[in-house]
């Protein structure tokens, strides 16, 4: 007891219980204790530790980019462009990245369910076998007149197998419809092309050769037409020897706006009148013979009329009449007017006049795809409201639903759900449970895109014919099935005419079926003797395409009826105008995404929400400030929104953010923000599209305050938002 | 405190507690040490020596080593396609796991047993196409049945290789004794 421990001992000690503890836990490396499964099946073309690359159509919206999604060990990874893609070249925009958060989302429909009520959420499990019985008898016993399509806005194979069917049976076409294609205002678009460019077919505007490019309402960085192609062509053109000089004509900011060299922010339905005021002087500063389309034009009153003074008309005139390569582009909420048609034809008259067309940097019609003799126009609004009112009167009997959600994206005025209530079956085809899912007797889901075969027609934005190919890069999650599949289990099941006339055994018969004409046309991106190499290429390049430039050139326009345009008309009694524009991040179906929910909008960095956007003035005006609650008030319906005061709108316009104001459609999208559909009326222009931009509306305030989450600073880059009293 | 415990470890009685502690200490080490040298236990005591005593290539099991940084493990479609065909299957006590697994469609967990850290990045395909064979880092597989290693795979062992085999090409050397070709 006496030896006293020395701190050498003691150091010696603890080193040998260091070291026997290290011994104890173990040398080997930790993986040894990691099991591996290997697979029960390995996937096709799957080699462990290597990613797989799958060339596929994106289907967010309808413009047919081309993606190249990586795989690893089956599960999507991460979504690119497909760089030989005629349509986007290797781009793709935020929507096309986010489609992963549309296949791993955690609301899909998993498998097929019928609902005890409509709108009850209250689903039972069904076979596939009885949801084929379903859909057959649907067919077999109902009168085909009562059978209706209504379908989402892309080209693709399945409107071709539903044309097939609905022509077999002798029921109506699909009807094709999109929030988008409202917003594009295709119709008005088209039938001012025919009667400007002497044709019918969808102008392409060659930007990327313009010299000087004046955007009448069209928001072509955002969301027209085909957002990715006008993008690229917007770039080209700045990279242009001379950079290009774009001016956007449009009462709000938008993002194109935001790029353009000049904003001329005119009251809202003017746009027309405008562009007649550039052509009348411009072709007076060029001199010769003034076109007889301008002689009538009044330059005062359109001053007066559109709040953009006479030496900015003068100096934008000689702007375009000095340009080499002229090109004024109508589009967007200016042909969302009353006036649209002829807002559309007086900007196209700029053009005519400017003689650009079948010019580099001028106006072109776009390239028939494959296969068809012209690309079937979605319907417009007015057309939907005819099939609205056909289903009020209760003539249609059946109502298959594919790629569009109807009571979300049609305004709320032209009660799409009400007239359901008048229809005995409505089968749902929704991939998640959208609001009108949610209104159907059954859900039969599809697989989602990345999972699913298909082609699709690209309308626009390529210069050569386009079949776009799309592929599954995953095996199907869940228990869904594809909508081409069910309808042809369907039609077998009926028989008779219907089978033989749909005598395919799975949709891969039936694509290859569509495209075996093509196999003959040798001056593509590929050649095959036969459809099997022929589709084994067709989804190796991710689609079909000419290798020639097919842009059709227009007809010169003479110019020689003079043109007028009506003054714009507006329904309600409210003092602000109304102006509802798509969020170019959520798009009409995207809020479902967190991904894009989290993206700050490009103008105002809101994100998660709904906002209203008023001029600072306006807004000091009434009394109102940042994130107050207002209460916006239309002959149509009411809405609550947050405030977001931005300098750059006329203060006798508000805009409200389309996107967001789900009651259903998954947990990200749900009870979030509002709907602008809401507030629309019924007024159409003289193509059938729907006069959106021209409700005007009452801004009421509640007294509450509910704050919008923005990426900007709140106090700005001056301390303004600190307010005067700081 | 401390003083009291250190007088009774150094009494007479202490020392040879300690001393059979010690040896407790040592033998627990030495046996934690061979276990993680030994193979470990695989759900099936699957005969390598038998399967390519019947002439089937590794490259037919393990495609990846050829193309890829993983060899892989052969899926169960793999091993049913050949064993679905014999009779042995249904009988042998061996191949329960195997029937098993098939029959549940679970997959097998497999131990792995040639493993590198996680910091090092291990590559099979440039060896195979140096013309390495698989015997010369993984053994005979004749003699096995589970997969043994016959060697340490540590560092000093890869360079050794690496070394011998560029004797007379000093650019490769450079490149093959460089850290960041495999630590990167």
């Amino acid at each position: 007891m006496s030896k006293k421990i020395s701190r050498r001992d003691f150091l010696k000690l603890a080193g040998v219980g260091a070291a026997t503890g290290a011994v104890l836990t173990g040398c080997g490396p930790a993986s040894r204790y990691v099991v591996r499964e290997p697979y029960m099946q390995m996937p096709e073309y799957t080699f462990n530790g290597q990613s797989t690359y799958f060339a596929t159509t994106c289907r967010e919206c309808p413009a047919g980019c081309g993606l190249v999604v990586r795989t690893y060990q089956g599960r999507a990874i991460k979504v690119e462009g497909n760089k030989v893609h005629p349509v986007n070249l290797g781009k793709t925009c935020a929507r096309g990245q986010a489609t992963l958060q549309g296949l791993y989302n955690p609301d899909r429909v998993t498998g097929a369910v019928s609902q005890s009520a409509r709108g009850s959420r209250n689903f039972s499990n069904m076979e596939w076998d009885a949801a084929i019985g379903v859909v057959a008898d649907a067919l077999a016993n109902t009168d085909p007149a009562g059978i209706a399509f209504l379908m989402g806005l892309a080209p693709d194979h399945l409107y071709d197998l539903a044309s097939d069917l609905t022509t077999a049976i002798g029921a109506p076409a699909p009807v094709r419809y999109g929030a988008l294609s409202l917003f594009e205002t295709r119709a008005t678009l088209l039938q001012a092309a025919e009667s400007i460019l002497g044709q019918s077919g969808l102008p392409y505007f060659d930007m990327a050769g313009a010299d000087v490019t004046f955007s009448f309402g069209a928001n072509f960085l955002e969301t027209w037409l085909s957002p990715v192609a006008y993008t690229r062509g917007y770039s080209k053109m700045r990279k242009q020897e001379k950079r290009g000089y774009l001016v956007q004509f449009e009462p709000r900011m938008s993002q194109t706006a935001a790029k353009a060299d000049e904003w001329v922010p005119l009251k809202p339905g003017t746009e027309g009148l405008v562009a007649l005021a550039i052509g009348r002087i411009a072709a007076q500063v060029r001199g010769g013979s003034l076109p007889r389309a301008f002689v009538d034009v009044d330059i005062p009153g359109i001053v007066e009329e559109s709040g953009v003074s006479e030496e900015t008309l003068l100096h934008l005139a000689e702007l375009f009449a000095g340009a080499e390569r002229p090109l004024a582009v109508p589009g967007g909420a200016a042909l969302g007017q009353s006036n649209g048609l002829g807002t559309a034809e007086a900007v196209l008259a700029l053009d005519a006049m400017a003689g650009n067309f079948g010019k580099p940097g001028g106006v072109f019609l776009a390239p028939i795809p494959p296969n068809v003799d012209a690309v079937p126009r979605p319907a417009n609004l007015q057309e939907m409201a005819a099939f609205v009112e056909q289903m009020k009167a209760g003539e249609i009997k059946v109502l298959f639903i594919h790629g569009i959600n109807p009571v979300f994206e049609l305004p709320k005025a032209l009660g799409f759900e009400n007239a359901m209530k008048s229809v005995p079956l409505v089968i749902s085809f929704a991939t998640f449970p959208d609001e009108s899912a949610l209104q159907a007797d059954y859900i039969f889901p599809d697989h989602h895109g990345l999972e699913s075969w298909g082609y699709q027609r690209v309308a626009i934005g390529a210069d050569q014919p386009t079949l776009s190919g799309a592929q599954p890069v995953v095996v199907p999650f869940y228990n869904t099935r594809a909508t081409a599949d069910l309808l042809l289990a369907a039609a077998g099941t009926v028989g008779g005419d219907l089978a033989a006339a749909l005598p395919y055994p799975d949709e891969v018969a039936f694509l290859q079926e569509k495209v075996l004409p093509l196999v003959e046309n040798k001056d593509a991106n590929f050649n095959a003797a036969e459809i099997d190499t022929f589709y084994a290429y067709f989804q190796q390049a991710g689609g079909w395409w000419g290798n020639q430039i097919a842009l059709t050139v227009p007809a010169p326009n003479s110019l020689n009826n003079a043109m007028t345009v009506a003054a714009p008309e507006f329904e309600g009694e409210g003092e602000f105008v109304l102006l509802p524009f798509v969020s170019p991040i959520l798009g009409e179906a995207g809020a479902n995404k967190p991904w894009l929910q989290e993206v700050p909008d490009p103008t105002t960095t809101v994100m998660w929400n709904s906002w209203v956007e008023i001029n600072p003035e306006t807004a000091h005006e009434l009394g109102i400030e940042n994130d107050d609650v207002v209460r916006i008030v239309s002959e149509a319906g009411e809405l609550e929104v947050s405030v977001y005061q931005y300098p750059a709108i006329r203060p006798d316009t508000i805009a409200i953010p389309f996107g967001q104001g789900h009651t259903a459609y998954g947990r990200y999208a749900e009870g979030r923000g509002v709907n602008p559909f809401d507030l629309l009326g019924l007024k159409f222009n003289e193509a059938g599209d729907l006069a959106f931009a021209s409700m005007k509306v009452k801004i009421e305030k509640t007294g509450r305050k509910r704050e919008l989450s923005r990426l900007e600073s709140k106090i700005g880059v001056y301390g303004e938002g600190l307010g005067e009293e700081h | 405190m401390i003083k009291r415990i250190f007088g009774v470890l150094f009494s007479p009685l202490g020392r040879i507690g300690l001393l059979i502690g010690g040896l407790t200490v040592l033998s627990l080490a030495v046996w934690g040490i061979s276990l993680t040298q030994a193979s470990p236990a695989q759900p099936i005591q699957f005969p390598h020596n038998r399967h390519v005593n019947f002439g089937i290539q590794c490259l037919y099991c393990h495609p990846g080593a050829s193309r890829g940084p993983v060899a892989g493990l052969p899926t169960q479609t793999k091993c049913w396609g050949c064993h679905q065909q014999m009779q042995i299957t249904q009988t042998s006590e061996l191949l329960k796991p195997l029937v098993q697994a098939v029959e549940s469609n679970k997959p097998i967990q497999w131990v792995p047993v040639a493993i590198v850290p996680d910091f090092v990045h291990f590559n099979h395909r440039p060896h195979i196409a140096a013309g390495v064979n698989c015997e010369d880092c993984h053994g005979d597989m004749r003699q096995v049945t589970i997969a043994e290693n016959p060697q340490v795979f540590n560092m000093g062992w890869c360079l050794n290789c690496h070394r011998e085999r560029t004797e007379n090409d000093p650019e490769k050397r450079t490149k093959l004794l460089d850290c960041g070709t495999c630590h990167y």
